[in-house]
Parts: structure tokens; C-alpha cells; sequence
């Protein structure tokens, strides 16, 4: 059988592992046990000595590049990383996950990148897992995780709030009925048996819920928990002096992330197929209906959302990466584009205190603590104005998606055409550029046009 | 009805007609956390910031200012004056019958068919919070020309606008189910294609519920995005179809791609008939229940039994029958 923490390195089994063997002089130090259990994998590529993990370290390394190359890699073969897959390779992975939980709560941010990829490879480590174990096995080991995890028979869905409101899980996919989750099948045929008149009850349990409602909510919940996690080393780190062997993975996990992501995200590379996708200057003629009405000013009832979370997303992404929805899981920072915030001081945040100046009333005038939230939706804390030193605090927000818009500010919405074959207002603005070049008009002669402040020669990546 | 309240009518409903023994005891309770707010000229709420002790101060307050219109914080603060401290807000649901985007009347404003209309979709939606959702503290407020649904569960209260927005998308039928249903890992098993009609449980159900309701009330000059003029005329040709749930025979009527169109337009509708900023909104204010809707002469009260609630009987102050 194999172990709970193979799926749940959070589990008590879990933190014995890491008490009897989780020794941080060792961190670095090659280890025999692990490269004999990856070398002597059936499907593991062996050829190249750099694919073999040889110490716990490189383990918490390999784990998170796996999860980037796998997303990114067009020519990604799966055997090059088969020993994560391997439950004999447990106790190495659980030690593996601590250590960099530690390196990334204490050195780094929870909201940084580095924690949000940790993050979703567990989730997408937990998963693949799961799918490798035979079918009993995988029930079992499903069930007795889930049976850890959740105390009561009847889960109410708000004890999985958290879930639902950081959308890892969508209400819409349960099952729910006085407030409980349904999973139990015989618990489902008892409330809803007489509901189906076409179909036999017990195959629509096994089609509705069966397992995969079941590990959905287990793998979100290990993600969330290992978020909070994150969250409790961090606020106990700043009692305890950090070891030289977690600074050290710290800076390796980052390091390791920033080469794979410039590898893989366009914004270091000109051209592709989308030409329009490349950055840029702003193209205000380009802007989608709801973008060219908060420039212009918003009246009160809506105004703040507008300029900091709607615009400050826009105009930051629309500039530095318009490509972000087509490079999903490839995350960038302004820094990375702007690496010295020429753009995000002269051309950005200009244009955003003019449209907040163009508010009735102005923006700053009644509420000029709003500048710091502008800052902070760009990824630089709460702070006044954006440093290089604050970055990663917060996260740089994405552009709000039309759905959202709708509901948060629906007299902004007033779609046109183009509108009706989009999502997300920063999609529309790469679509109108597209077409603005197609119909002959060049992105430069646009932009000759175009009131712009910046200097685009500060920008090396353009 | 439906007339602007006279200031001498606004008097004579304060100092004869209003009570503090008919404020409801949610309101009540906890009044001195909450931020108050009134609008004295008909152009909106800007005397804001405004915090009473208790039922005395407050009845006071609205006997000498006999505001055009009165308002009170969902959101409940240690320091409500400078609305510092925010501690909890209670979650709101806002169907104003006037903005409904499918509704049978052609009133301008309100009238009693589309106000009954308002009380039927609350009355779906507040099934679907306590039924799928197992929320019990629901208060239902008649506002003047709409309803407001008022929870203090206490485990929602807290929440921040991304829960409550998924609870909403849920509650309306705002966002189209999902098709396919199966194991969640790509590659492994198979999956299944259901209808949201073949499923009725659930969210499948809440949603094909509200499209029905929609459906059955349209009227044909709706204008729905992704729902063309041909594209409604052939859905309320065939709509007769749906008193029996033959769905599936209604979809083939319409075609699988149309229907999809139809579908995602009325998932739309869903979300417009609620004012989702308003759920949304943490620090909102909203027409404290007993207070007078200037601008349609109507009581803002509670609702207590959602089945019979009638405005006209319940919420129409004397001074209006008294003008006949």
C-alpha cells in the first residue's frame, strides 16, 4: 500500500518523515538511497547524468521544473522525470516539499511567483499520481486522505469557503444539497433516487460524483493547505534565524524558475504568429469600450474599482505583456519587462493618476490613499509609489475578466462589435491591434500619433 | 401610488405613522455598529456617516428630519462613523423590479405585475440559498419598487466579494453548467456529455429552472445578447414544449448550436436581473426597512410570509389612501 504522504506530504505521516529524516546539514549532500530509487525506475531516463536528482535540494528543484517544463515544453517526455511518479521515492519527496516550503516562505513572498508554482505543481503532482495508482488503491487511499482532511461525515460546502473563493473550486461542480457536499453514493441515492426518471440513479452517482468530485476537493485542499502553510512559516520565520542550506535553495529555486520562464514566456522574443502580441507602445485607439471610458473619467459609484483594479491591470499589462493569457502558468513580474520601472513610471502610471484626475470627483483628491493600491496591484506592496526592493509583496494583478466587469461595474460595459468575440478586455486590445495593422495602419504609425511620454529605447526587450 | 411623497406627507408618515417597534430585530440589533445614511433632497444618499445610539436617537432623528429617504450600512464596524474597523457585512441580494431584463408588463416604472413577477424570482432564489446552499438566516425585505434578501449567516458574513460573487453565480443560474462530467485527469476514463436539462439535480437544476422562468415570460422585443430576433421568435414558438419539460425535443426544435447561443444568453439574463454590485459590496448601504420610498409613496418593509406578501396591502402608507 502506498503511503498517505506519496498524495499528502502534510499529513502527520508526513511530519514524522521530516522529524526522523529531515536533517538540514544534508540538504545538498549527495544521496545515495535517492539515486539509487531514480536510477533503477523502469521508466526513467537515465542518459543524461543532469536529469537525476542526487541530493534533497536538487529533489525540491526538480519537482517545480518539472511542473514548467511540462506545461511549456512542447517536446516534454515524461521520462525524464518518472522517479516523481515512483512511490518508492516518498520519503525523499516529503523532505523535498518541506524544504522548499521553507526556502519559499522565508526568503521569498507567499504571493511571489516562485510560491504560486509551488503551489500548483502539487496540485498537478497530486493528480498525476493519483492517476498512475490502480483503481482500488486509488479509492482507498482517496477515501482515508479525505477522511483525514475533513472530521465530520457531511461536509458543509463553507467549510471549503476558502476553496470556493480563491475559484480552486467552483460551486456550480457540486453537488449540493442542505448545504452538504454529496459524495457518499448511497447518501446520494437516499436524497435524489427519485429525481432521475430516464437514467438508473447509481450509474448518474458514478457519472455525477463518482471519484473525481472527490479528488478534485482533496487535491484543492492540499493545495490551500500547503498556501497556509506557506502562510504559518512565514509568520514563525521571522522569530528563528534562517539556515545557509534553505537561503541557499531559495536562491536556486528562483534561479531555476527565471531561466525556465524566460525560456518559455514570449516576452524576451519578438514575433510568433500574433504580432500584434508584442509589446509596445500603448495603442489608445485600440482600447476596448470599457478601457476608453475610465480614461476619460468615471463618476462616483464605481470609480475606485475602475481605476485600481480595472485600469492599473490594463494599461501595465497592455504595455509590458499583452501576451499573458496566451502564456498561462508563465508568470512574469513588471521587473521582469521593466527592469528598471522607466516604462512604469513615465508612461503607466501617468496615464493612470490622468484618468483618476479625470474622475468626478478626482480620484486622489477625496481618497489618495488609492495610490498605494494602485502600487499594489502591480505587484509592489503597499506602498506609495513602486521600488524595485518591494516587488513580489503583492501580486501583479491580471486584467479583470468582461464577466467580471459585468458584475462589478456594469456602466462600464458597453460592448461593441469586436466586444462579442472576446473575454477579457486585454485580449480585445491585441485583437484591435491585430486588425488596426492588418487593415495597413503599422503599429509605428499609430504610435506616431499617439501621446505617449516614455522612452521606448530604455526598453531592451522591445 | 407610485406619486413623489410631498414633504407634508413625509411628515405625517414619520410622526404618525412610523414606529421603532416595527423595525425588524436584525436591524435592531447591533444598531450602534452599523453607518446610516439620508438623503433630505431626493438626490441621493449624502448624508452619510451618520451613527444612532438606539431606537430613541434614531426615531428622533427621522421625526424632525423626515428624510426623503432613508438608509441604512449592511456592513457592521467598530467605528461606523468613519466606517473604520470593518468587521462583517451581511450579504445582500438586490432584484429591483423595475430593471428586470424579462418581464410581462409594459410599465415604465413599477407596477403590480412586475413587482409580482420581482417576488417570484426571489422567492426561487431564496429556495435554491436555503435548499442547495442550507443558508437559514434570511431576512426578505420588500424596498419600494424591489426586494432585498438580507443574510446574516454568520460563516457568509465575514466572506470577502469573491465569495459572495461565486454564491451569486450560483443563486442566479449565472454561469452556464458544465457539459461534460467525468474523471478530472485528462487521458484517463471517459467522460460524459449531459445537458444541463438531463440533470435534474443540483446546479443543473437551479439553472434550467431560472431559463425556464425566463422563457416562459418573454415577451418577444427582449434584446439578448447572443439571442438574435429569429433566434427568439423560434424559442418562444416552441416554448409550449417546456410546460412538460420536453427539453430535449425543444432543443432539437432550436438546433444545438442556436441552443448553445441560447443558453449563454441566458445565463446573462440570470446575472442582470440581480444587481451584482450590490452583493458584492461590502460597505453598502441599503433603504432601512420602515422607512418611506419618497419617490414611489411605498413603505420599505419586512416580508414575513414570501408566499402571500402583497405591497399593496402591506406597504402603502395611509397618507396614500388618504389621497383618494
Amino acid at each position: 500500500m502506498v503511503l498517505l504522504s506519496f498524495i499528502n506530504p502534510l499529513s502527520e505521516e508526513g511530519q514524522e518523515i521530516v522529524k526522523e529524516k529531515g536533517d538540514l546539514e544534508s540538504v545538498f549532500s549527495s544521496n545515495d538511497e535517492l539515486i539509487y530509487i531514480v536510477t533503477h525506475d523502469k521508466r526513467q531516463n537515465i542518459d543524461d547524468d543532469s536529469l537525476i536528482p542526487e541530493s534533497y535540494g536538487d529533489l525540491a528543484i526538480k519537482r517545480i521544473q518539472w511542473y514548467i517544463e511540462r506545461k511549456n515544453n512542447k517536446d516534454f517526455n515524461n521520462d525524464d522525470y518518472s522517479y516523481l511518479f515512483n512511490e518508492e521515492i516518498t520519503e525523499a519527496d516529503v523532505i523535498s516539499f518541506h524544504l522548499i516550503s521553507q526556502a519559499i516562505a522565508t526568503k521569498l513572498n507567499p504571493n511571489s511567483r516562485e510560491a504560486r508554482f509551488f503551489v500548483e505543481s502539487q496540485g498537478k503532482i497530486i493528480e498525476e499520481r493519483l492517476v498512475k495508482l490502480p483503481e482500488q488503491e486509488r479509492k482507498e487511499i482517496v477515501n482515508r486522505i479525505l477522511n483525514q482532511l475533513i472530521f465530520q461525515e457531511n461536509i458543509n460546502w463553507k467549510f471549503l469557503k476558502e476553496l470556493v473563493a480563491s475559484k480552486k473550486i467552483s460551486l456550480t461542480d457540486l453537488v449540493l444539497d442542505e448545504g452538504n457536499i454529496i459524495l457518499d453514493k448511497e447518501d446520494f441515492i437516499n436524497r435524489f433516487g427519485d429525481k432521475f426518471k430516464d437514467r438508473a440513479p447509481d450509474r448518474m452517482y458514478e457519472i455525477i460524483i463518482g471519484d473525481s468530485i472527490k479528488e478534485l476537493i482533496l487535491t484543492k485542499m492540499i493545495m490551500q493547505n500547503t498556501e497556509n502553510y506557506l502562510q504559518k512559516i512565514r509568520e514563525m520565520s521571522s522569530k528563528i534565524e534562517v539556515h545557509p542550506a534553505i537561503s541557499e535553495l531559495s536562491e536556486k529555486i528562483a534561479q531555476s524558475i527565471s531561466e525556465l520562464t524566460s525560456k518559455y514566456s514570449g516576452f524576451y522574443g519578438v514575433g510568433g504568429s500574433e504580432g500584434s502580441m508584442k509589446i509596445g507602445k500603448l495603442i489608445k485607439e485600440a482600447f476596448p469600450p470599457c478601457i476608453a471610458t475610465t480614461v476619460e473619467g468615471v463618476s462616483s459609484g464605481g470609480r475606485n474599482d475602475a481605476i485600481v483594479l480595472l485600469l492599473t491591470s490594463f494599461v501595465s499589462y497592455a504595455r509590458l505583456y499583452p501576451a499573458i493569457f496566451r502564456n498561462e502558468g508563465v508568470d512574469v513580474k513588471v521587473s521582469d519587462i521593466d527592469p528598471n520601472l522607466t516604462i512604469t513610471l513615465n508612461e503607466i502610471l501617468p496615464l493612470i493618476y490622468e484618468a483618476a484626475d479625470n474622475c468626478s470627483p478626482p480620484l486622489f483628491d477625496d481618497q489618495p490613499q488609492e495610490k498605494i493600491n494602485i502600487t499594489s496591484k502591480l505587484g509592489f506592496g503597499m506602498y506609495e509609489n513602486p521600488e524595485l526592493d518591494h516587488e513580489g509583496e503583492t501580486t501583479w494583478y491580471t486584467p479583470m475578466s468582461c464577466e467580471k466587469i459585468k458584475m462589478h461595474l456594469p456602466q462600464l460595459c458597453r460592448p461593441d462589435k469586436l466586444c462579442a468575440k472576446i473575454g477579457n478586455p486585454l485580449s480585445y486590445y491585441s485583437r484591435a491591434k491585430w486588425l488596426m495593422e492588418k487593415e495597413g495602419k503599422s503599429a509605428n504609425s499609430i504610435n506616431s500619433n499617439n501621446n505617449s511620454n516614455g522612452d521606448s529605447k530604455n526598453n531592451n526587450n522591445q | 401610488m407610485f406619486k413623489t411623497a410631498t414633504l407634508e406627507e413625509r411628515r405625517r408618515y414619520y410622526r404618525e405613522e412610523w414606529s421603532e417597534k416595527d423595525l425588524p430585530k436584525f436591524i435592531t440589533d447591533e444598531l450602534r455598529m452599523r453607518e446610516f445614511g439620508f438623503d433630505h433632497l431626493g438626490h441621493g444618499p449624502n448624508d452619510r456617516y451618520k451613527v444612532f445610539k438606539g431606537k430613541d436617537s434614531l426615531r428622533r432623528f427621522l421625526r424632525y428630519k423626515t428624510p426623503f429617504a432613508a438608509y441604512i450600512s449592511v456592513a457592521f464596524y467598530n467605528n461606523p462613523r468613519r466606517r473604520g474597523d470593518w468587521l462583517k457585512s451581511e450579504y445582500v441580494f438586490d432584484v429591483d423590479a423595475k430593471d428586470l431584463p424579462i418581464r410581462s408588463c409594459d410599465c415604465d416604472g413599477v407596477c403590480e405585475i412586475c413587482l409580482s413577477e420581482a417576488l417570484e424570482i426571489v422567492n426561487n432564489m431564496i429556495d435554491t440559498l436555503e435548499g442547495d446552499l442550507g443558508i437559514k438566516k434570511i431576512h426578505l425585505i420588500y424596498s419600494g419598487r424591489g426586494y432585498h434578501i438580507r443574510i446574516l449567516d454568520d460563516e457568509i458574513m465575514d466572506s470577502d466579494s469573491e465569495l459572495r460573487s461565486e454564491i451569486l453565480k450560483y443563486v442566479a443560474g449565472a454561469e452556464v453548467p458544465k457539459l461534460k462530467y467525468g474523471n478530472i485527469s485528462e487521458g484517463s476514463g471517459s467522460s460524459y456529455n449531459f445537458e444541463h436539462f438531463s440533470i435534474p439535480i443540483a446546479y443543473p437544476k437551479v439553472f434550467t429552472k431560472r431559463i425556464k422562468y425566463n422563457i416562459q415570460h418573454l415577451k418577444g422585443n427582449e434584446e439578448i445578447d447572443d439571442i438574435n430576433k429569429n433566434l427568439l421568435k423560434d424559442i418562444i414558438k416552441n416554448r409550449d414544449l417546456l410546460d412538460d419539460d420536453q427539453w430535449g425535443i425543444f432543443r432539437s426544435k432550436i438546433g444545438p448550436r442556436r441552443y448553445k447561443n441560447m443558453v449563454t444568453g441566458m445565463a446573462r439574463v440570470n446575472l442582470a436581473t440581480i444587481d451584482a454590485k450590490v452583493s458584492i459590496d461590502l460597505k453598502r448601504i441599503l433603504r432601512l426597512p420602515t422607512s418611506l420610498h419618497s419617490k414611489v409613496s411605498m413603505k420599505c418593509v419586512e416580508v414575513k410570509d414570501r408566499e402571500w406578501f402583497d405591497p399593496f396591502k402591506s406597504a402603502v402608507p395611509k397618507f396614500v389612501e388618504e389621497r383618494k
